[in-house]
């Protein structure tokens, strides 16, 4: 029996137990530990424990209600959702804030969440802003160098990051053109191409910010952010954009656990449907292909495994991995939470202490 | 092939996280000592393309042709033959 990063104890009946520290932090035998039900128990304590949060919050900052960014995704819908039946539906205002490139389903899905809560919102496209800095230009003419035979007028395009359980391979950006729904070509972005990329898409988390704020301020409300926990240990969230909020009552609760809290909270079942994306490219590219690289059901697992030091057969047993592939998983994860620090880093302040 | 090493080489210490006096084995995993992160590995693929003339097919993107001083040279002998 391998054990990696918990404890082995003898008990009473002579059998070995395994000791890892489960959700409330205390030590139990995790032999039997089944990660889905762990993830997905609970979830009218978790929706209560996440309402008085947010209610504490809004109350120490002395603020009226709150604005939310509704983007059609679960984790916008959830958080809406809460808030409304925390603070009742006059205290919320929602912002749907499409650009070009957005999905037409997205601005549908939010409105819609928007008016079975009774919830006052509006429509802000961010478009004309994106516009003013030039991003889709800059943008279009990336993915031409990247790929020459890219034409805006017959092509979708996409970021997308090779698959990491089947194919084993580096985690190398590519672009890939899409035509009639089928992929016709795929090219590897160069590290410069890449970075500018990623600057010019960020403008639009970024954007959806400043709108969110210039609403808050006027109304003395807080911004309420949807990061989950398994993108804020991934860094999958823009830093002074989407992660430019007030408070931020998912950041401990990992994806799986916002698809428990849908279910519990009967949020309409096509936004529970809908596969995750940040939803910035105009061929709808899922968070599974660009960012996770697995399945969610298998990613949460993972991280929670590692989160609380399960032992390897016990990965191995939910989730279905082979441990090679498990510890070459962890240690991929190791390295994105390695390198995404800086995102999760506030602006660090020197103590002069003079 | 020592040639080409010993430009890997050159480049990570003036392009890479890795300190002044550190000896680099040839199987040391580069990211697991922390010389290259992901932006790192992108471009030092860059380069090897570059100053090899050479592509590289997705499919040998893999850990065990990056992940050190030995695959990376390994790789560059073999495409650019």
């Amino acid at each position: 029996m391998q054990i990696t990063g918990s404890s082995v104890a003898q008990t009473t009946e002579g059998n070995i137990a395994q000791l890892s520290k489960n959700n409330t932090g205390r030590l139990t035998d995790s032999s039997n530990t089944q990660i889905m039900d762990e993830l997905n128990r609970d979830a009218d304590k978790l929706a209560e424990r996440l309402r008085g949060f947010i209610r504490g919050q809004i109350t120490a900052f002395k603020k009226k209600g709150v604005v939310l960014g509704v983007s059609g995704g679960i984790d916008s819908a959830v958080a809406l959702t809460l808030c409304v039946q925390e603070f009742g539906k006059e205290n919320v205002y929602g912002l749907l804030l499409p650009e070009k490139e957005s999905a037409p389903s997205s601005k549908t899905l939010g409105a819609e969440i928007c008016e079975s809560l009774g919830v006052s919102y509006e429509e802000v496209p961010i478009s004309p802003i994106i516009e003013s800095l030039g991003i889709y230009n800059k943008k279009e003419q990336i993915i031409k160098r990247t790929c020459p035979e890219y034409d805006p007028e017959i092509h979708n395009t996409s970021l997308v990051l090779p698959d990491f359980l089947n194919q084993g391979l580096l985690n190398v950006p590519h672009i890939r053109l899409i035509k009639d729904g089928e992929t016709v070509a795929r090219h590897r972005l160069r590290a410069n191409d890449y970075l500018e990329l990623i600057g010019l898409q960020n403008v639009k988390q970024r954007s959806r910010m400043i709108v969110q704020y210039m609403y808050a301020e006027k109304m003395n409300y807080a911004v309420c952010g949807t990061t989950n926990k398994t993108e804020l240990v991934l860094g999958q969230f823009v830093k002074y954009g989407d992660g430019g909020v007030d408070l931020e009552p998912f950041a401990d609760c990992y994806k799986t656990q916002i698809y428990a809290l849908a279910k519990h909270l009967r949020v309409n079942e096509e936004i529970i449907k809908r596969p995750p994306s940040a939803d910035t490219w105009s061929h709808y590219t899922t968070d599974e292909e660009f960012y996770w690289r697995m399945p969610i059901h298998i990613l949460d697992q993972l991280l929670y495994a590692q989160e609380h030091k399960l032992p390897l057969e016990i990965t191995e047993n939910n989730t279905g991995l082979p441990r090679d592939t498990i510890e070459k998983a962890w240690r991929h994860v190791d390295r994105v939470r390695d390198s995404t620090e800086y995102t999760r880093a506030a602006p660090p302040i020197c103590y002069p202490g003079i | 092939m020592e040639q080409i090493k010993n430009g890997i080489l050159d480049y990570l210490k003036d392009n890479s996280f890795m300190e002044r006096g550190t000896v680099l084995r040839d199987s040391d995993s580069l990211t697991q000592n922390g010389i290259i992160d992901s932006i790192g590995l992108l471009e030092l693929i860059d380069y090897i393309c570059e100053t090899y003339s050479i592509e590289i097919p997705e499919d040998m993107l893999t850990p065990e042709n990056f992940d050190s001083l030995q695959g990376i040279t390994d790789l560059i002998t073999r495409l650019a033959k």
